[in-house]
């Protein structure tokens, strides 16, 4: 059997278990001036809240939102905490975001499915006893349908699906239940076909399918019947990716100070990845406008490195090409992507690189692998502090 | 202007430089080829500024001037034309009219004022070489120029005049090759240019119509005169072609050449580049790299990729230094045994962390950096 653990508004939660005074309140995470909401309570829900949206229209809807400002670091521990107790249950999980993932309980060698709903309900007790936030369970044999199920009856949601009833469970949904179908999609289905349900859509004559969806028909149908054969992975030690974006307090428009905070991106995004033992080939650079429309242009070196001097001259080039609108910018990130750890291509100049590269190692250590920042780039003079430390995707 | 000129030869001038334009958004008559009709000939130019070409073809001028017109669509319109005789007529206002047997196509062109000069030379330094011999030292180095823009210094290939021979190098920074070739050089004409990789390409295009080019270079420009003697497809006197050079310093690549020989293996060109290209056959992107061994008269080559399999390969050689292995990108192996057209080459390895070197009796050097294995 699978299980999807979905924690509820996850970032309050985290809060909440730190400050038990704003539980049962309108709260909300994020950033108060020109942030959004990154995670809203479901007191404040109720109120029009939803995430993500800008921090000014939702205390327009709600007037009387507790706003509480994003703690760096802090949902980070916490989602390890979580994974760590569901580790405790059985060794394959999959961790899929901060907030959410998958567990595989064929190898715990469960006798009968009461057997299964007890151990999971004493995970969801010992994530409560232990950590003081509410994480909701869907348990059904596979993932699709576990997901839909964990997301049905939020907070502290608990929903069984019997092997064998998945479509009779999934027809009277809503069609948007199904990952992939979009506001948007289920407005149209709706309307133009009629499809309101997901038992609409298993019912649906094949032709008509294939008309609506294309070649993806096939992979739908399968969908509304509940049948899904994706399998938990559990390669959550090997990054995909490090990012890592910041939200201004004020927007920038000048070229200068946005290269500025990009390359500080790169110099607290490289320890990790030279801790991780990884080299990595492209640098992904995204913008976004005060409106919100953003843009990104990514470029790749011949070959990966963990040198942050290899990726500067990148930054002028990937950020005139994304930055095309002659308006100041509300956010930027940074993102490295092609991570490798095979065996090293050697160059034939090296000198230089290993120099820098024995530098870079003096200077990890100086700063604890990017967890402080004894020692700092002379770019990032004037600037204040490195804020957190880099996120993993 | 007006001409009559033979289709083919027409076609083929075309085809010489229509491979030079500039981007259309910016300069839309960087489409274009100029095209200036005198005596008994016709010139054909064409540059994106950094690079220009012109050729010259023969043809019947009737009446002498000159418009421009979009390269690629009147190549591919020549090309097509049913007739030998092509006649071209240019009205003041820069249409054209083209007329081969039944056929007839007016063109839009643009006036040539639009179209940028191309650069004049003053004093510069001068020399003759062999089109053949510049050909074949240009395709054994060429493949190791860098591709990687943020490195422009190593988009091109040097050309290093200096201490009685012509030297030309390669390099991506992960491996370098080298051949040079003994001529006299005036104390005063002795210099380096680093020529970009497209003027290469498209210099090795061209390199095959006559006996000699000249070259001609200063601190910022270099030039080609590529005699056409030995075409007989319409092209006259010469092929031109001009360049920027990659302005900066090329990195000090003697100091990166081994001077010492450690273990020498003499190697069958053909044989050794079958095998290293069969090995590589199971490589992957992710897992890039074969491991070459040497033990006692055998050479053994293995690659793998943790989701294929894996391939082994063996050849005797006449060795008897220690066992050694090291592993190499394959394509770095074999882009010099493909250039090369020597049956033995030598190669010279010492060690898992130091480079290989291949060299011949010509003066050739190329020196491949490894791959460290984890």
């Amino acid at each position: 059997m699978i299980v999807h653990l979905d924690a509820d508004a996850f970032f309050v939660s985290v809060e909440q278990a730190l400050k038990p005074e704003l539980r049962g309140k309108k709260v909300a995470v994020g950033g108060r001036q020109r942030g959004i909401i990154s995670s809203a309570s479901y007191e404040a829900r109720a109120c029009g809240v939803y995430t993500p949206m800008p921090t000014t229209r939702a205390l327009r809807v709600c007037p009387d939102l507790i706003l509480v400002s994003h703690s760096s670091g802090l949902y980070g521990q916490y989602s390890r905490q979580m994974f760590e107790i569901c580790e405790t249950l059985t060794p394959q999980v999959q961790r899929n975001s901060i907030d959410e993932g998958y567990l595989d309980l064929s190898p715990c060698g469960f006798k009968s499915s009461e057997e299964i709903e007890m151990a999971v309900r004493r995970l969801q007790q010992k994530t409560w006893d232990q950590l003081q936030i509410t994480v909701s369970f869907g348990i059904a044999t596979n993932k699709l349908v576990a997901q839909i199920a964990s997301k049905l009856r939020k907070p502290r949601g608990f929903v069984v699906v019997p092997p064998g009833t998945e479509a009779g469970f999934l027809a009277p949904l809503g069609i948007g239940k199904l990952p992939g179908v979009g506001p948007k999609t289920e407005a149209a289905l709706a309307e133009r076909h009629g499809i309101r349900l997901i038992g609409d859509l298993a019912a649906g004559p094949e032709d008509e399918l294939r008309a609506i969806f294309g070649a993806g028909w096939r992979e739908m149908l399968a969908m509304a019947k509940g049948i899904d054969s994706g399998s938990v992975e559990i390669d959550r030690e090997d990054a995909k990716s490090y990012s890592q974006q910041e939200t201004f307090a004020e927007d920038i428009g000048e070229v200068a100070a946005i290269e500025q905070v990009a390359k500080r991106m790169i110099d607290e995004l490289m320890p990790a990845i030279r801790a991780d033992r990884k080299r990595v080939r492209t640098m992904t650079v995204k913008i976004r406008y005060p409106d919100f429309s953003q843009e990104s242009h990514g470029r790749s070196l011949d070959v990966a490195t963990d040198i942050e001097a290899s990726f500067y001259p990148l930054v002028g080039p990937l950020l005139r090409a994304a930055w095309r609108k002659p308006r100041a910018l509300r956010l930027v990130s940074v993102r490295f992507s092609s991570v490798e750890d095979g065996p090293a291509q050697l160059e034939i100049f090296a000198q230089a690189d290993d120099k820098r590269r024995r530098l870079a190692d003096v200077l990890d250590r100086l700063n604890d692998r990017g967890r402080a920042s004894v020692v700092q780039h002379g770019h990032q003079l004037g600037v204040r502090p490195p804020r957190e430390a880099p996120g993993n995707e | 202007m007006k001409f009559k000129i033979n289709r083919d030869h027409f076609a083929n001038g075309l085809a010489q430089v229509l491979n030079v334009v500039g981007s259309k958004a910016t300069m839309p008559i960087l489409s274009n080829v100029l095209i200036e009709a005198e005596k008994d000939q016709i010139s054909l130019t064409t540059t994106n500024l950094d690079l220009g070409i012109r050729c010259k073809i023969k043809a019947e001028v009737k009446e002498t001037g000159s418009v421009t017109l979009p390269v690629k669509r009147l190549a591919t319109i020549v090309r097509e034309l049913p007739n030998i005789d092509v006649t071209l007529d240019a009205s003041p206002n820069h249409q054209v009219k083209l007329s081969s047997g039944g056929s007839n196509f007016r063109i839009m062109g643009i006036g040539r004022e639009e179209f940028p000069p191309l650069p004049e030379f003053g004093d510069e330094k001068a020399y003759s070489l062999e089109q053949a011999e510049l050909a074949t030292m240009l395709k054994n180095v060429s493949y190791a120029q860098s591709t990687d823009e943020t490195r422009y210094i190593l988009n091109g290939v040097y050309f290093n005049f200096k201490d009685g021979k012509l030297s030309l190098v390669a390099t991506d920074g992960r491996r370098l090759a080298l051949t040079a070739k003994e001529m006299t050089v005036p104390a005063a004409s002795a210099g380096a240019i680093i020529l970009p990789a497209k003027t290469v390409g498209e210099l090795l295009r061209l390199l095959d119509k006559g006996e000699k080019v000249k070259i001609n270079f200063n601190d910022r420009r270099a030039s080609f005169q590529i005699a056409t003697d030995k075409d007989n497809s319409g092209l006259i006197d010469s092929v031109y072609l001009y360049s920027k050079v990659v302005e900066g310093n090329y990195p000090n690549y003697q100091q990166v050449i081994p001077k010492e020989t450690h273990q020498r293996i003499k190697l069958e060109r053909e044989l050794f580049l079958q095998c290293i290209h069969r090995a590589a056959l199971v490589c992957s992107e992710k897992a890039n790299s074969v491991k070459i061994k040497l033990t006692s008269n055998l050479l053994e080559i293995t690659a793998q990729s943790p989701d294929f399999g894996e391939a082994h390969e063996s050849m005797a050689i006449g060795y008897s230094g220690p066992d050694l292995q090291v592993a190499f990108n394959p394509a770095f192996v074999m882009d010099p045994l493909r250039a090369l057209t020597k049956d033995e080459v030598f190669f010279e390895l010492k060690d898992e962390v130091s480079p290989g070197v291949f060299k011949t009796l010509d003066s050739f050097i190329c020196v491949i950096m490894p791959v460290r294995l984890s």
